[in-house]
């Protein structure tokens, strides 16, 4: 089966995209209606917590971070999906990439905007963020430049800042082309503002593919560098469970990991309900089911690498955390962790799974279930058993207040996602054409080869 | 310490509420607007009044009899801590932390603000006049012998003032009540030693073998006996010295012994004669009549009644031999049974063979000024107090430092009896359980804002009179100072022999200086003395030593150990905890969230399970188990705790409050509401540890509230907490 | 806000650590607590409490970890397996250790948690964020953070009991972090009333609230770099090296008679407080 057919025309692709940004299926408004209310919910126990002080998130001394602090990293990791598809899979020529990146991105950059709000509701003083900024002042007070979490704020505000810019740019072509197919209203107003004057020109293509190009190779090694210095937060600190050499590239597997299966949910919501079952094909599933799978090994492989340097390290602090994180109360979490990060995604190993859209979309929130457990069992259980026993404290659970902002979040990150692609081309019209063309090129060429296997292998 | 050549009172006057107002606003609590009409400006401020600097003044600690002398931090007219005056003999600049909660008790919100009178079961507030007049009325045509005095121990000029008031009423009936007081011990060393409480030197001994003496937490005079603790570990020529506490649950002390020995309750004196046997196996000689008095008391013997191993029997008798000297300690934990008086004739008669009396023990100096001396409490005079009520002997009853409803076994049915009387007055500081039932209710000051003198009981060297001054100007205009009240009612009665005082402080500092010529040099203006004895905040005066005696009487019988009751199997062990002792001051937030030292536990009560005996009974941490007496059932969270005997479990005192203020009530249970009614034969005292109890579930379980965590008392191979053995270390080189 | 005036105040304010290349001078602030005079009586906690304004936080809050004490006295059983703990408990006043290498303060984000010329670890609490990542990393775990308003919860500070605040330390509102400081309030006052008179502070002449109460004077506290004081005597005498991660005492095992130790030493946050082991009779 081929990714995309060959003889779409390109009127129909305009056609087909535009019609996204105006009659969707009903569902969208049940979605967008739905995420409201779930990030309401978060709004109202941030406005409890923000009066009544941090302690009704139920965190305690010494167990001061929780939900929000693992939440946070599972948004960042979440992330890296946008900045995989889009620039890693554009600088390695991978077509199929085409109809998928712009959403891709799109989840890139509310996802970091999501994991920022963790950010601001885990502060005691949410009102003095901007102490940790590095802004002039007459007091010649500085943020501490030695603290893994003023890189974390500096990281994460260029990665986000990069990212929009990413987005903004890769669209100009498709702005210019919602510019000129709108003839009122301020939507016209505002794609003429955004296409920048986008002519097509050949000096403005050749422009805006070095453009293009050079963000993505500088969104690369941002991407890795950011959930780096998120696994720094815990990885250069002293405590037993986080101080350890392997947390980055282990953080970085797991962030592509969560993004990649959040990918499959998205690439199944928007397929459905914005009638993309044209460009956003089962082969293309395929392709991104097939590098979650590998992904999910690697990160498979990566937290054996972990166990087993804390089990040989005689490291006994460490030791006892992930004794502890095995079999006391945290152990359903953690083998839950398991399950689902390293057994649920042996199902994309089988062919007929992995165009299977119900099986998929199950798999991919258990998927992203067994990342979000990850993140929480990375903070909380180094808490619970630390270098001092007297502290030892294995009963803390969140409160319904954290449990809320979680919950809350998804209703925020969904609300912005969906408001995005019903105002911009969440497929990229101008590369499909490429892709489109590029394909019936390509299939030409090979009519007359006669081979027609080794097409897709090419890609 | 500033010199105090200046009028006291109007610098009180001055400072009072006004600086307080001016302090308080930059606290952003109030305003100044808020207390405008009393703002004092700084600008004509008295020379003395530096504002932001403080400055201390010496008064005496009223949160137990000890007699401790306090030094407080004032600032603007405010008293922020309390810390112990260097001079005095008895704390030498320390505290306890039941003492330094001493300003909740001063600043407490729950405080009774003005005279309360009964109507219906509401208080109404009236003036002091009308006060007065009630009192005056309700006593017309009452004769003496219908009219009682309930209080907690009292000494100084309060004591003497009360005297005569009762004097004036022509009563004699002053019953001092104190739920937990050493009383028989009293009585065993009067017969031992000729006097009620000697000196004990435990930083002169090698050995202090304790029995149950909780010197350390809650037992006469705990920031002495600690300040000699430090000092005997220290040791005597760097030999370090050793403590062996012998009790059935674990008190503070035994958690700090180098062997904490656990004995079947109620066996104490069968210990302590085995422990005379062994010493005279082990060559010790013995006079013949004790030699026979112990004889039946051999180590097999002792070991099968105590559950003391015959080794560790030996050993404790070769160590005590061997190192002189030594210095034996009775406690509630001995005295709280029927044999009580034997238990402690027991183990006086082993201090005595060891040769400890005249070494360790000393004698104590006897109070040169009776009137002021102390009159200590014990629980005879309740049980006397409530047969008089219960028969309707007293017409009017006063109450004061005593909460007698909180504290009496509730089978003594002390609060029905109370209703009995036509008229009680409460002098209190709380609406406590007694107060709710007065008819009225008289405000008093805190110590921090009262006159006054105390004198301990405990005197370790000469006389220390600790004299109490007020730090501050009073919070709530309406409350009086109880030597202000005693005077007032004693001029209802002879005023023309009291009209020369026209307030307490005027008494007190008459009455002080009529005697300057036994306090210092007769010569001395009056002025400068009383201004060095306020100064000074306290009074030595030699005292002539009591007589010390050591008579041996081998006349002491020790019941079999007590067969297990099948109905009741565990022994009830009431503790007595530093900072809560009786419950008086269960409303000091402090004290209620300071961790029990052993359980950790805060704000509640428990039941404390030997691990085996609950492992037995499917008893685990937090379980909520009703212990059930003859007199009534409690529920308390259990704690499993390595410390006590398996069969026996132990609640501790304090708690449980229905009334008091809002710190107190609702927390915990009270275990004096359960207490059995047996007695001491010999002294009638309350035998405290002879409660039978039986446990059951309830089937609820709690959290148990404490700051142990998951971990418990266990380090896991971290060298935390680290331990070394005697043979390790040399104490001698260390500075 | 030139670049040199970022880069000079950061170096200046990172003042690194241990001690070598900047010596202590005047001060060195430091402790000694024998646990074998600590009787475990929790006087020097309450008093750290009436000292330094520390809430009471209430019975649901303890519950859930919440409490505030900045001095916390723990108890500890022997591990022998034994029926009875017949050799007593162990007790461990525990509270900020001020390490001279302190895992806190190279976390915070905003630099509220610093090291001062006199070797305090100090906070600032209007500079905190409340991010909590200095708790995060202390070993000891003896920070704590307001996790609610406590000076406007009810019953915390009743309108009476503010009147005992210390007016020379604030009131800490919620979202910041506060720890012992080693009653800095008391070391600065003293400092300031020497001043005057040209010298530094002799040995005693400050006392921390918990040294002054404690019924068995465990706790000695002073100037580390004074040789006339106690504290520099009794770590002299345990051979107890502020700089050093690995004492006298360590090297061979059980083979001598010192008792002073500092805890978690082997993480290298350089503690400032020396305690030393309780000891229990061999004869008996
Ligand atoms: N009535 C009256 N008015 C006066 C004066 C007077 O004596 N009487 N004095 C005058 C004088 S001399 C002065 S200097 C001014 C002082 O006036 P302000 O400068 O307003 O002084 P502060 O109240 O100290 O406020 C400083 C603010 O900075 C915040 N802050 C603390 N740390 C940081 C930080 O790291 N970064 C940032 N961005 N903020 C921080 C604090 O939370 C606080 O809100 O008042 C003047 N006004
Ligand atoms: S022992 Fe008694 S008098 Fe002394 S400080 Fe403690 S409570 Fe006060
Ligand atoms: S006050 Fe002293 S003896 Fe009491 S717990 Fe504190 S350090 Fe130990
Ligand atoms: S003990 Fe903890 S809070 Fe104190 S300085 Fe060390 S790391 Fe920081
Ligand atoms: S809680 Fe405050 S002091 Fe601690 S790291 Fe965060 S900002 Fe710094
Ligand atoms: S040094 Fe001061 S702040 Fe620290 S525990 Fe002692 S009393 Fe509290």
């Amino acid at each position: 089966m081929k990714d995309i057919r060959e003889d779409i025309a390109w009127a129909k692709i305009n056609k087909d995209v535009l019609k996204s940004l105006e009659s969707p299926r009903n569902l969208y408004w049940v979605i967008v209606i739905g995420a409201l209310l779930v990030f309401s919910v978060g709004v109202g126990c941030e406005i409890y917590q923000y009066n009544v002080g941090m302690g009704v998130a139920n965190l305690d001394n010494p167990h001061v971070w929780g939900l929000y602090i693992a939440t946070f990293i599972f948004w960042i990791g979440m992330s890296h999906s946008g900045t995989l598809l889009s620039a890693i899979l554009h600088l390695m020529h991978a077509d199929w990439r085409k109809p998928i990146y712009r959403f891709a991105e799109a989840m890139t950059t509310f996802s970091l905007m999501t994991a920022g709000l963790f950010v601001m509701v885990h502060l005691g003083r949410l009102w003095q963020f901007y102490y940790s900024l590095p802004y002039p002042n007459d007091r010649g007070l500085w943020p501490n430049f030695q603290s893994p979490l003023l890189w974390d704020a500096m990281a994460i505000f260029t990665y986000l800042s990069s990212s929009i810019l990413f987005l903004f740019v890769g669209m100009i072509p498709d702005l210019a082309i919602c510019r000129d197919n709108i003839h009122s209203g301020w939507r016209k107003k505002l794609y003429t503002v955004l296409a920048l004057g986008w002519e097509g020109t050949d000096r403005q293509w050749r422009n805006f593919r070095v453009t293009y190009l050079t963000i993505a190779c500088f969104l690369i090694p941002l991407a890795v560098s950011v959930h780096s210095i998120v696994a720094s937060d815990f990885a250069m600190s002293q405590q037993p469970g986080w101080h350890v050499t392997s947390f980055p590239p282990y953080f970085v597997a797991g962030a592509l990991y969560s993004g990649c299966a959040a990918i499959i949910t998205l690439f199944i919501i928007l397929r459905y309900v914005f009638k993309f079952e044209e460009y956003m094909t089962l082969p293309i599933l395929k392709k991104t089911v097939r590098l979650t799978f590998a992904i999910a090994m690697v990160w498979t492989y990566l937290n054996a690498v972990e166990f087993a340097s804390v089990w040989y390290s005689h490291d006994i602090a460490s030791k006892d955390v992930l004794i502890q994180k095995a079999t006391g109360p945290y152990a359903p979490y953690w083998w839950g962790m398991i399950f689902c990060g390293s057994v649920v995604p042996l199902i994309l190993a089988f062919k007929r799974f992995q165009t299977n859209i119900p099986v998929l979309l199950v798999t991919s929130l258990l998927l992203n279930l067994g990342m979000w457990l990850e993140r929480w069992m990375i903070v909380a259980p180094t808490y619970s058993h630390g270098y001092y026993p007297w502290t030892w404290d294995h009963d803390q659970f969140p409160s319904w207040v954290q449990w809320g902002m979680v919950f809350g979040s998804f209703g925020w990150f969904t609300l912005l996602f969906m408001v995005f692609c019903k105002v911009f081309p969440s497929v990229s019209m101008y590369e499909v054409k490429e892709m489109v063309y590029h394909r019936s090129l390509a299939s030409k060429k090979l009519e007359v080869s006669g081979s027609q296997e080794s097409v897709e292998g090419a890609h | 310490m500033i010199d105090n050549n200046f009028d006291r009172r109007d610098f009180l006057k001055v400072l009072g509420w006004g600086g307080a107002a001016v302090a308080l606003s930059g606290c952003g609590n109030t305003s100044v607007e808020d207390g405008k009409e009393t703002v004092v400006s700084y600008v004509e401020a008295a020379e003395y009044v530096a504002p932001g600097i403080s400055v201390y003044f010496n008064s005496t600690c009223a949160q137990c009899d000890a007699g401790c002398s306090i030094s407080g931090r004032v600032r603007e007219g405010r008293v922020l801590k309390l810390e112990g005056n260097p001079d005095s003999v008895i704390n030498r600049g320390k505290m306890c932390g039941l003492g330094q909660a001493g300003v909740q008790h001063h600043y407490n919100p729950d405080r009774v603000r003005e005279p309360l009178l009964r109507s219906g079961d509401r208080g109404e507030a009236i003036t002091w006049d009308k006060a007065y007049a009630l009192i005056a009325e309700k006593l017309n045509g009452v004769s003496g012998d219908q009219i009682d005095f309930l209080t907690g121990t009292v000494s100084g000029h309060t004591k003497a003032l009360l005297g005569n008031y009762l004097e004036s009423l022509g009563s004699k009936n002053h019953f001092v009540y104190e739920a937990v007081s050493p009383a028989v011990q009293r009585a065993a060393n009067m017969k031992s030693y000729g006097m009620e409480m000697p000196r004990f030197n435990i930083n002169k001994a090698k050995v202090v073998l304790s029995f149950g003496a909780d010197f350390l937490g809650a037992w006469v005079s705990p920031v002495h006996f600690s300040q000699q603790y430090a000092e005997f570990r220290k040791g005597v020529d760097g030999q370090r010295g050793v403590l062996v506490q012998v009790e059935s649950k674990m008190t503070l002390t035994g958690a700090n012994a180098d062997r904490w020995l656990v004995v079947r309750p109620g066996t104490e004196g069968i210990l302590a004669m085995g422990v005379i046997n062994a010493l005279g196996v082990a060559g010790l000689s013995l006079s013949a009549d004790v030699a026979a008095a112990v004889k039946p008391y051999d180590k097999e013997r002792v070991s099968k009644d105590t559950g003391v191993s015959t080794e560790s029997l030996v050993k404790l008798a070769a160590l005590l031999k061997d190192r002189t000297p030594s210095l034996v300690l009775l406690g509630s934990a001995a005295e709280g049974y029927a044999h009580g008086s034997q238990n402690a004739a027991a183990i006086n008669l082993l201090n005595q063979v060891l040769g400890n009396v005249g070494k360790t023990l000393e004698a104590s100096a006897a109070v040169p000024f009776p009137q002021i001396a102390p009159t200590i409490g014990n629980t005879a005079a309740l049980r006397m107090v409530n047969n008089r009520l219960a028969d309707g002997q007293i017409k009017v009853l006063f109450t004061y430092g005593t909460n007698p409803v909180f504290t009496a076994p509730s089978e003594m049915k002390f609060k029905e009896n109370l209703g009995k009387a036509n008229f009680r007055v409460a002098f209190a500081h709380y609406l406590d359980e007694t107060a709710l039932q007065a008819d009225l209710v008289l405000p008093l000051d805190s110590a921090l804002e009262d006159w006054g003198t105390l004198v301990a009981e405990y005197q370790p060297e000469g006389v220390q009179i600790s004299v109490q001054q007020p730090l501050m100007e009073k919070l709530h205009p309406e409350t009086r100072g109880m030597g202000e009240i005693l005077l007032s009612l004693v001029k209802q009665r002879q005023p023309e022999s009291y009209k020369a005082f026209d307030d307490y402080y005027a008494y007190l500092r008459t009455a002080m200086l009529k005697n300057k010529s036994e306090f210092a040099n007769s010569a001395m203006d009056d002025d400068v003395f009383w201004n060095g004895v306020l100064s000074a905040g306290i009074i030595n005066v030699g005292g002539n030593l009591n007589k010390l005696s050591s008579k041996l009487s081998t006349n002491i019988q020790l019941p079999a150990p007590a067969e297990q009751d099948a109905k009741y199997p565990f022994t009830l062990i009431p503790s007595v905890t530093a900072n809560l002792r009786d419950g008086r001051h269960a409303n000091q937030p402090w004290l209620q969230e300071s961790p029990d030292p052993l359980t950790t536990i805060v704000w509640d009560s428990w039941v404390e399970i030997h691990p085996k005996k609950a492992a037995e009974l499917g008893i685990v941490e937090g379980d909520i188990i009703a212990i059930e007496s003859k007199n009534g059932t409690i529920n308390a969270q259990a704690y499993l705790f390595p410390g006590i005997h398996p069969d026996a479990v132990s609640i501790p005192l304090g708690r449980g409050h229905e009334a008091m203020g809002r710190y107190a009530k609702g927390y915990g249970v009270n275990p004096f509401q359960i207490l059995d009614r047996v007695f001491d034969g010999e002294t009638g005292e309350l035998a405290m540890h002879e409660t039978k109890v039986k446990l059951s579930k309830v089937g609820k379980r709690v959290i148990v509230v404490k700051d142990e965590g998951f971990a418990g008392g266990a380090q896991h191979g971290k060298k935390i907490a680290m331990t070394k053995s005697s043979d390790q270390v040399d104490l001698s080189e260390e500075v | 806000m030139s670049v040199s005036n970022l880069l000079e105040n950061w170096a200046e304010f990172r003042h690194t650590h241990p001690v070598d290349d900047v010596p202590h001078d005047p001060y060195k602030w430091a402790m000694s607590i024998d646990l074998d005079a600590c009787s475990g009586c929790n006087a020097c906690s309450i008093a750290c409490y009436a000292e330094n304004n520390i809430p009471v936080v209430g019975k649901d809050k303890f519950e859930h970890g919440q409490v505030m004490h900045w001095m916390r006295i723990e108890r500890y059983w022997p591990e022998d397996g034994r029926e009875f703990p017949d050799q007593g408990a162990t007790f461990l006043p525990m509270m900020c250790q001020q390490c001279e290498a302190a895992p806190c303060e190279t976390v915070c984000p905003v630099g509220a948690t610093n090291h001062t010329a006199d070797g305090l670890n100090s906070q600032i609490y209007n500079r905190c964020v409340g991010s909590r990542y200095c708790s995060a990393n202390c070993p000891f775990k003896v920070r704590y953070f307001n996790w609610y308003d406590y000076p406007t919860t009810e019953n915390v500070w009743p309108a009476e009991m503010t009147q005992q605040l210390n007016p020379d330390i604030t009131l800490r509102g919620k979202g910041v972090m506060e720890k012992c400081t080693f009653c800095v309030q008391r070391i600065r006052a003293g400092e300031r009333a020497v001043k005057n008179e040209g010298r530094i502070l002799r040995d005693g002449e400050v006392q921390t609230a918990c040294q002054q109460v404690c019924p068995t004077g465990a706790i000695t506290f002073g100037n580390l770099v004074d040789p006339e004081s106690k504290v520099h005597q009794k770590w002299k005498a345990q051979q107890v090296e502020l700089t050093a991660d690995e004492q006298e005492k360590d090297k061979e095992e059980g083979g001598t008679d010192l008792r002073g130790y500092r805890i978690l030493e082997e993480l290298r946050p350089y503690p400032s407080v020396m305690y030393m082991e309780r000891v229990r009779e061999s004869a008996i």
